[in-house]
């Protein structure tokens, strides 16, 4: 048995296995292979062994995961066979070399193996036989192995278990949650070097000291589940599929499925292999539909003969009891359960009979099967009963079910239930954040279970089983699936189990109205956003459970009652009590009316993605993303609606901002207040449009701002604006200069003109200065015009200004006075005539007041 | 905050401790090496300049880039000196990174050089300026008051269609040796609502797309913006090859079986059959396609659509990568390894690089594809060799997915000196292929028929996204042998089919000194057989 390590870094003892051995010698077992260890159940090691657990349920963990009741049927479902693995494809998956050795002596080559000796009664030669059949037989066993699909979310290289690398898989393994059953290796470094306060403790303690202080079970090492000889077993490209899949070939789910990509696998098979030579599976594939070797061709008679002779066996020892291989029936079957007695002379415990398997148990193992066979009530009826024959509480009969479940499939490795089990001390370190962040225990260890059914809705218990569950994305440790039969009857379960006291009906949260969800939203910021991020937001710094979709997830009873009094549901917890004594620290809010906030909270929460975000989380997300011009302008380039998909914005300290349409060539919006919110310009892949985040916002005019006229009277061209029209009309756009103030200039031609134009704040409004000169000596003919303001209906203010129905006031200084107002298609306009009266450069200042 | 973001030397401290994380990770790598087959990593050492590992899923609409700096998703990198490089990140920026050579580069700075661009994804350094296309835009980017950041933001050309679509990238520039900056314009997908606005529609064939969209460009020194060839679906990757010739990478999709390299000829037509909608513009250089056939295997959907070319390389999809990126000549003479005048590939989904091999067969380029180099921090987007022949790989996997622990960052490759046993070129032959190995093979290994697979197959021209391999055949190795200086193997076969991709698996193959190749596969898209 591989032993896991101290942190620290010392060995441990090869414990269970002199346990085993020693209990065996003191039981005086005649063993023919006196050191060989007992079959490693870990719910049994860690809990039954010490008596964590009542005997007969014990004694039915035994039963059920060494697969005795697939010989000797139970009427307990719960009681429902672990068998071994599925066994089709075995020719292909596993090395002949090794189904050899380990069908000779399964005890040696995999130390702590449920499975028994079959072949024990077998002389030498008739041994030698036997294996020889079997494995041919299962050597013919061949299957392709499955194809994964690659697309724009999920790589699948070419030959991808051959790519495997041993340092990323070893960080895979001690991070993900392999060693949570699996021993880790001593050379790993973890973050956490230091021992807690409490191992100190638990060091300094003698033993009877740790069994009078109820500390027995916190200071006990957990023992890894064997691995076995892989290296012998399997190749990189038999394990990386075995990690993708585990529950293809072993049904039982024992091994859970971290649902990990293709590469990931590769790495953790190249970890687990990392001594085997050489490390890559030969490539004889040039196909993509082509998996798998080839179907073998059986080269005579003779070879046929011996796979059917293994295939006999196969069925006469009664492997194909536990080892589905499709169209092979079952072999024999023994007594049923419930008239089995421990005490006959022949039986598969121990020195088994001819024809029987033998499990090498030691004595607390017999002894736990031997409660378990034990008639429990006098009338003969034998524990193992189904449940609905007993007139025994519903609740405290799922109570028990859950327990043998936690128990079978070892989610007491991770999950704390009842004050069994958890990740166990000599495990915690390896349960990591990201970055490792510092969120406590509860930040980085699997969750605990008591309470799970008074907790989480059985519809999320559900999801959570079916790997669909993750909310604590902070943690690197994952969440793996189980078969949807070993596991379907948990949620249900748990709520049964747990229903113990009641707790109030959701019709007590009230009925959402607005008010209580904006008093919701406030409450939020005051302790919760300094922990929770909130639809992906959170505070600087902040990781944890997101509170979104809590209501999809928790009763709102447990919500109500967690918010009460935390450390009563979930002792230890960092979630800080707000409600003391069920008072509200904060009567501001709904009268400081405790129950009332509670309820608010909870609907602002069951549809946070309809409302506004906490206003701290808002100011986060402003400081993350929201430009705020503080001593210089900023710019940003982006998708607007009103200044399309060239728009250039630009923010001012001054608080008036405006867009500029580098396609159109034209001033196209200005705003006040709060200038834009760069996030969707920045990281969002759909590329939403900015929304300016201020008020008081002025369209301007669309159309060219300078045109050619034959005269005053001929018409303003207009432009088709479907297409990339200002060039069509004859305008360049050439970009923009910053000036020392970081203040942008743009530049443009048209027709034998060069523009620069720069617009600055003017109190609060805009003030346009355009430069325009001839790039010609010769003055381009017609004449150039600049207009200056259009609109439905446009009134003159004043001498040189013009004013439209919208309140936007257009003035051009002494140069307004020579405009003319005029009507055309739709509504009026303003043009001035640009008179460069010999010089080659004209200023004309236009002044946006709105 | 953010307009308090130093513009000058900001040191970004959480980038440097990733480094060194990855610094003392590259020590610990050393394990894998043990006695084992060969590795990559032993011929091309990968040293972080800055990896950012995110929790976020990359296709997250909650993305987020790390807490702490810069957010360096890198979409333009250009080598300014043996000092520094230039990059351009997603979020519309251009920074100077100084120490980047150093190792491990435990003390890099960034310098802002420019902002507000808008999603600039190529940078380019050119006499003293800086060239990005932005989504609207090339762009030359000029510090003229020698403070250190850009002050002009020139536009040097415009005019393509950009409907406000996600999906409208553009990509580049790259330079040829006349001059010319090379841009290439993404296809917008399932256009709707106000991007229809401004749209220009194909009368005959009835496509709808914003103007020049899904065409190359190059724009002359002049600045007059000159359309090229057509047809491109997702062409993130523009370079030259040794001769001067200008290619792009486009990658799967609708009407792209698999990801493909091509020559960019004025007049050809690649893929994507809306690209079509800006054949009746002013300066189209495609005509007279009346209908575009669809649903057919590729060879027969070329002999019907006379404007149709082949790519000079498909990358057999999965196998060779599953999203194609920049296009990197190794232009070091050797500092590089044994690939000089070689091209390079990069390869987002997969977080790696491919090398390419081509020849001229019948006035037309085609060549093999092989893998080169896999596990970088992420998906690669860009690649740049430095005046030391060392390449900085450019990484960005938002929006995506991709191989790798980190969200984007900044890596350089480096040869090692050391060799790898490789399969240098694949020649096309009119009864086979030559191979050409980097190192001297084991004669005996290298004659043996056995040691060689080979197939072929074809695509599906369709509308759809993908193409499965079809029309799959598998090829005898009728002889192998080996030349008198042991670095040649010519194949001999029978069953070659023009138009046919050829996948060549050289497992049994070993080098003298008894090495397997590290890479054994190929893929040779056999457009023509020579005579």
């Amino acid at each position: 048995m591989k032993p896991d390590l101290l942190i620290r870094g010392r060995l441990s003892t090869l414990r269970a296995a002199s346990i085993g051995l020693m209990l065996a010698l003191l039981a005086g077992a005649r063993l023919s292979a006196a050191d060989v260890p007992p079959p490693f159940v870990p719910g049994f090691e860690r809990l039954a062994r010490h008596d964590e657990v009542a005997p007969d349920v014990a004694g039915n963990l035994l039963l059920a995961e060494l697969s005795c009741t697939a010989c000797h049927p139970a009427s307990n479902p719960a009681l429902r066979p672990k068998r071994g693995p599925r066994l089709d494809g075995a020719g292909n998956r596993l090395n002949a070399g090794w189904i050899t050795d380990f069908l000779r002596a399964p005890h040696q080559l995999k130390p702590g193996t449920t499975m028994p000796d079959v072949l024990h009664r077998l002389t030498s030669v008739e041994k030698t036989a036997a294996v020889e059949a079997l494995v041919a037989y299962l050597g013919s066993l061949e299957q392709p192995f499955p194809t994964f699909k690659g697309n724009g979310a999920t790589p699948v290289p070419v030959a991808f278990w051959n790519l495997g690398r041993i340092e990323m898989g070893r960080g895979l393994y001690h991070r993900i949650g392999c060693v949570a059953c699996h021993a880790a290796d001593e050379d790993y470094e973890t973050v956490e070097t230091s021992p807690t306060p409490l191992d100190k403790i638990l060091e300094e303690l003698g033993k009877e000291e740790l069994q009078e202080m109820g500390l027995a079970a916190t200071a006990r090492r957990v023992d890894s589940v064997p691995l076995g000889d892989l290296k012998s077993k399997y190749s990189p490209k038999s394990l990386t599929h075995f990690l993708l899949d585990p529950h293809r070939t072993r049904p039982a789910g024992r091994m859970p499925n971290f649902q990990l990509g293709v590469v990931e696998a590769a790495d953790i098979a190249a970890w687990l292999l990392r001594d085997q030579q050489p490390r890559r599976d030969a490539e004889n594939e040039v196909s993509a539909t082509a998996t798998g070797r080839p179907p073998s061709i059986v080269a005579d008679e003779a070879a046929n003969t011996l796979v059917e002779q293994g295939q006999t066996l196969f069925v006469k020892f009664g492997c194909s009891n536990c080892h589905d291989v499709a169209r092979v029936p079952h072999g024999p079957r023994g007594k049923p359960l419930s008239e089995l007695d421990l005490a006959a002379p022949v039986q598969c415990v121990g020195s088994a009979g001819p024809g029987l398997p033998r499990f090498v148990l030691d004595k607390t193992q017999r002894e736990a099967i031997g409660a378990a066979l034990q008639p429990s009530d006098g009338n003969g009826t034998p524990d193992e009963s189904p449940p609905a024959a007993r007139p025994a509480d519903a609740d405290a009969d799922a109570a028990e079910q859950v327990e043998l479940t936690l128990l079978r499939l070892n989610c007491l490795g991770c999950h704390e239930r009842n004050a069994l089990g958890g990740v166990g001390r000599y495990r915690r370190a390896y349960f990591e954040t990201y970055a490792n962040v510092d969120i406590g225990d509860e930040g980085r260890l699997p969750p605990p279970l008591t309470h799970v059914g008074r907790k989480l809705r059985t519809d999320w218990l559900a999801r959570v089983l079916r790997g669909d569950g993750a909310v604590r994305p902070h943690m690197r440790i994952r969440m793996p699936v189980y078969p949807a039969e070993q596991v379907k009857h948990l949620p249900a379960h748990f709520e049964a189990a747990d229903r113990a006291a009641p707790m109030r009906s959701d019709a007590t949260m009230g009925t959402a109205t607005a008010d209580l969800i904006e008093a919701g939203r406030t409450l939020l910021d005051t302790g919760c956003v300094q922990c929770h991020p909130l639809r992906g937001n959170a505070l600087p710094g902040v990781v944890g459970v997101d509170l979104a979709g809590i209501a999809a997830r928790v009763h709102p009873e447990w919500f109500r009652e967690f918010l009460l009094a935390p450390g009563q549901l979930k002792p230890r917890t960092r979630m800080p009590t707000f409600f003391p004594e069920g008072k509200s620290q904060n009567p501001r809010v709904l009268a400081g009316d405790a129950e009332r906030q509670i309820a608010a909270m909870w609907h602002y929460l069951k549809q946070a993605e309809k409302h506004r975000l906490p206003a701290k989380i808002e100011a986060a997300r402003s400081q993350s993303y929201e430009l705020i011009p503080k001593e210089r302008p900023i710019l940003l380039r982006t998708f607007m609606e009103a200044a399309g998909t060239h728009a250039v914005a630009v923010g001012f300290p001054q608080q008036v901002h405006y867009a500029f349409d580098a396609e159109q060539v034209r001033l196209a919006i200005a705003w006040r207040g709060r200038f834009l919110d760069a996030e969707g310009t920045w990281f969002v892949r759909f590329a939403p449009p900015a929304q300016p985040l201020g008020v008081e916002l002025m369209r301007f005019p669309p159309g060219m701002l300078l045109a050619m006229l034959v005269d005053s009277e001929a018409s303003w061209p207009e432009l088709d604006t479907q297409r990339a029209s200002a060039h069509e009309a004859g305008y360049r756009y050439l970009g923009h200069r910053l000036d020392q103030q970081g203040v942008p200039s743009f530049h443009y031609r048209y027709a034998g003109y060069e523009v620069t134009d720069r617009i600055l704040p003017d109190g609060k409004h805009l003030l346009r200065t355009l430069t325009i000169r001839r790039r010609l000596s010769d003055p381009p003919q017609p004449a150039l015009w600049l207009r200056g303001h259009a609109g439905k209906t446009l009134e003159p203010d004043g001498p040189a200004a013009v004013i439209d129905d919208r309140g936007l006031r257009v003035s051009a200084g002494a140069l307004g006075a020579t405009g003319r107002l005029r009507r055309r298609a739709g509504g009026m306009e303003w043009i001035v005539p640009l008179e460069f009266a010999g010089q080659t450069s004209l200023d004309v200042e236009l002044r946006y007041q709105w | 905050m953010v307009s308090d973001i130093g513009r000058k030397q900001t040191p970004v401290r959480g980038l440097l401790r990733l480094a060194t994380a990855v610094a003392c990770m590259a020590l610990v790598a050393g394990l894998d090496r043990k006695g084992a087959a060969a590795d990559e990593g032993d011929y091309y050492r990968l040293i972080s300049v800055a990896t950012s590992e995110a929790p976020t899923d990359s296709r997250s609409k909650n993305w987020r880039p790390a807490p702490n700096g810069l957010a360096l998703e890198v979409s333009g990198l250009a080598v300014v000196d043996d000092q520094r490089v230039a990059v351009a990140i997603r979020k519309g920026e251009v920074w100077f990174l100084d120490g980047v050579y150093d190792d491990p580069p435990l003390d890099v700075t960034y310098q802002r050089f420019a902002s507000a661009l808008h999603e600039p994804l190529g940078l380019l350094h050119h006499q003293d300026a800086f060239y990005t296309v932005q989504r609207s835009e090339l762009t030359r980017l000029r510090d003229t008051d020698r403070d250190g950041v850009a002050d002009e933001y020139r536009t040097v050309a415009k005019g393509w269609g950009l409907t406000g679509h996600y999906h409208e990238y553009a990509y580049g520039p790259k330079l040829d040796r006349e001059g010319n900056f090379w841009l290439t314009l993404n296809i917008g997908l399932g256009l709707k609502g106000p991007q229809l606005t401004r749209t220009i529609r194909d009368a005959t064939l009835g496509y709808r797309q914003g103007r020049w969209r899904g065409w190359g460009m190059k724009v002359t020194p002049d600045g007059e913006l000159v359309p090229v060839c057509a047809g491109m679906r997702s062409p993130s990757g523009i370079g030259m090859n040794a001769e001067g010739d200008m290619f792009y990478t486009d990658q799967q999709g609708n009407w792209v079986a698999t990801n493909s390299l091509h020559h960019l000829q004025e007049g050809a037509f690649f893929h994507h059959a809306e690209a079509l909608a800006s054949m009746s513009l002013p300066g189209s250089t495609i005509h007279g396609v009346e209908t575009v056939p669809g649903g057919l295997p590729y060879p027969e959907a070329l002999a019907r659509f006379p404007q149709l070319r082949p790519p000079a390389v498909w990358f057999p999809y999965e196998k060779a990568g599953q999203s194609a990126t920049d296009i990197m000549l190794d232009s070091s003479q050797g500092r590089f390894g044994p690939f000089a005048g070689q091209l390079f590939v990069g390869e987002f989904t997969q977080a790696s690089m491919h090398r390419v091999f081509l020849e001229k067969v019948g006035g037309q380029y085609q060549g093999a594809c092989f893998p080169f180099r896999s596990r970088f921090a992420s998906a690669v987007l860009r690649l740049a060799q430095a005046p030391d022949g060392s390449v900085f790989v450019g990484l960005t996997n938002r929006g995506w997915s991709s191989l790798g622990t980190a969200a984007y960052g900044l890596q350089r490759l480096v040869w090692t000196g050391k060799t790898p046993f490789e399969i240098l070129e694949m020649r096309a032959r009119s009864d086979g292929f030559e191979l050409v190995f980097t190192k001297p093979v084991d004669v005996a290994s290298a004659e043996a028929a056995g040691s060689y697979a080979l197939a072929s197959h074809t695509y599906l021209y369709h509308s759809v996204y993908g193409s499965d391999e079809i029309q799959k055949r598998t090829l005898t190795i009728d002889e192998a042998s080996v030349s008198a200086d042991g670095l040649r193997v010519r194949l001999r076969t029978h069953g070659l089919r023009p138009l046919f991709v050829h996948e060549l698996l050289a497992a049994g193959v070993r080098s003298r000194d008894g090495e397997p190749l590290l890479h054994p596969r190929a893929w040779y898209t056999l457009n023509q057989i020579p005579q």
